[in-house]
């Protein structure tokens, strides 16, 4: 449903993105690693169009996400996105965070939308801070929140950029654990995420990059046991051995 | 200090007053709508809007707003109060567009994408989502604005607008008390900006707590 086809991006001079060819099916969940600067935010960013791509062809459901045809609100209405830093809106509750874009989007009625984000509350186990202010809820609570978001747009495709990087750590497992139940459930995702251990379990696909390229493709299970690529059997070697 | 200038001219004191309270009004909250839909010209993703707005302001923001007022006034056939309310309204705006381009500006840019992503358009987003959260920092420096309004609005006595500066004028002429009456003037002035410059504070302080 996501297909990425020789695309390439650059900021000025510097080539971020180099001839991406990656296709992500419905129900996959797809983890993207890599060290730090080697394009997987961008690539993520791209899919809805956060990023504008420099040439090549992406598609998400077969509608070109570049074209200047393409009405990006609408293909944004299926691509949910959670972010590093959450981004919960501030001088609004919880219940508001979620209800906005089903009733200004969608044109829910604010029973439907508050229904509707009270399910997905639950769903993420924080039902009681639906009347809350972002800034009285701890991270891991936030990013929950943020999940529930995006969720009740009843999106097609979820996108994770980096969602605990910027977490206490005893506050990942309870994201993750979420992630999990929502990867079970057969949503497609794509995860770009340090967290190797939730990779390793969740992930129908690994995908490595490095310095803008997809270096290696694989199943977990072939890519930690036995990563094809130097470069990705160094990463793994620093990160999993420390 | 002579009160009987005061007494005995009660009515054009007050009738300069009530002027100046609707002309200021008026340009309140006129200058806040330019103003506001000036500053979104000025950041949104489009550079004819961005040009526009930039225009606006360099160019107003840079020229007396006596000359505004004097324009507005001979180059148009409005009325004195009519000329100078929208002489104001036009001065004012720029720099109430410069206060509130700074606060959406310290909006961090996250908020828009996230808004952005969720299906919002980039109207929806500013309206919801960025704009709340900008006119609380906002607040301070509008305020100032707003106080400056006020006392901008005493030169449509230099275009007859019958505010409160013309009427102390012309009790000038009559009396040629001019000391007590520009005190009297200025009492009514401050009558006006110090409850302006206090609800302004009270404001800043129940929206800083509401977050």
């Amino acid at each position: 449903m996501i297909e990425f086809s020789k695309v390439n991006k650059f900021y000025g001079d510097f080539h971020v993105l180099k001839d991406i060819n990656l296709t992500i099916n419905k129900g996959e969940v797809v983890v993207v690693i890599g060290p730090s600067g080697s394009g997987k935010s961008t690539l993520l960013r791209c899919i809805n169009r956060l990023e504008t791509i420099s040439d090549g062809g992406l598609t998400v459901n077969g509608v070109s996400v570049g074209d200047k045809k393409t009405n990006i609100n609408t293909l944004r209405r299926n691509i949910g996105m959670v972010f590093q830093h959450f981004h919960l809106y501030p001088h609004k509750t919880v219940l508001q965070n979620i209800t906005l874009a089903p009733m200004k989007v969608l044109g829910q009625s604010q029973k439907e939308a508050e229904e509707t984000a009270r399910h997905y509350l639950d769903k993420v186990g924080i039902l009681e801070k639906a009347g809350s202010y972002p800034s009285q809820l701890s991270g891991g609570q936030q990013q929950r929140v943020a999940i529930a978001r995006g969720l009740a747009m009843k999106p097609e495709v979820m996108l994770f950029d980096e969602p605990t990087s910027a977490l206490d750590p005893e506050m990942i497992g309870e994201v993750l654990d979420v992630m999990k139940a929502l990867a079970r459930e057969g949503m497609t995702m794509v995860v770009v995420t340090h967290e190797m251990g939730f990779a390793r379990e969740v992930a129908d696909r690994i995908v490595f990059m490095d310095e803008g390229r997809v270096l290696e493709e694989a199943v977990p299970a072939d890519f930690y046991e036995n990563p094809r690529e130097e470069r990705a059997r160094l990463f793994l070697s620093r990160i999993l051995n420390h | 200090m002579d009160f009987s200038v005061l007494t005995n001219n009660m009515d054009a004191f007050l009738e300069g007053f009530k002027t100046t309270i609707i002309a200021s009004l008026i340009a309140l909250v006129c200058s806040f709508i330019l103003g506001t839909l000036i500053a979104v010209m000025r950041i949104a993703p489009l550079k004819a809007l961005n040009w526009i707005g930039t225009v606006y302001v360099e160019f107003i923001r840079n020229i007396p707003v006596l000359v505004i007022v004097f324009f507005t006034y001979l180059a148009f056939t409005f009325s004195g109060m009519t000329a100078g309310t929208i002489g104001l309204t036009v001065y004012t705006a720029s720099f109430i567009a410069e206060a509130i381009r700074a606060g959406i500006m310290s909006v961090p840019k996250g908020q828009m994408e996230a808004a952005r992503s969720s299906g919002l358009s980039y109207g929806q987003a500013m309206r919801f989502v960025i704009l709340p959260q900008a006119i609380k920092i906002v607040i301070p420096p509008l305020g100032n604005q707003f106080i400056n309004l006020v006392k901008n609005s005493s030169l449509l006595g230099i275009v007859a607008g019958g505010d409160l500066m013309y009427q102390g004028d012309l009790v000038n002429a009559k009396t040629f008390a001019y000391v007590d009456t520009y005190v009297f003037v200025a009492l009514f002035y401050l009558v006006l900006t110090i409850p302006l410059s206090f609800g302004v504070g009270y404001l800043e302080k129940r929206l800083a707590r509401s977050n």
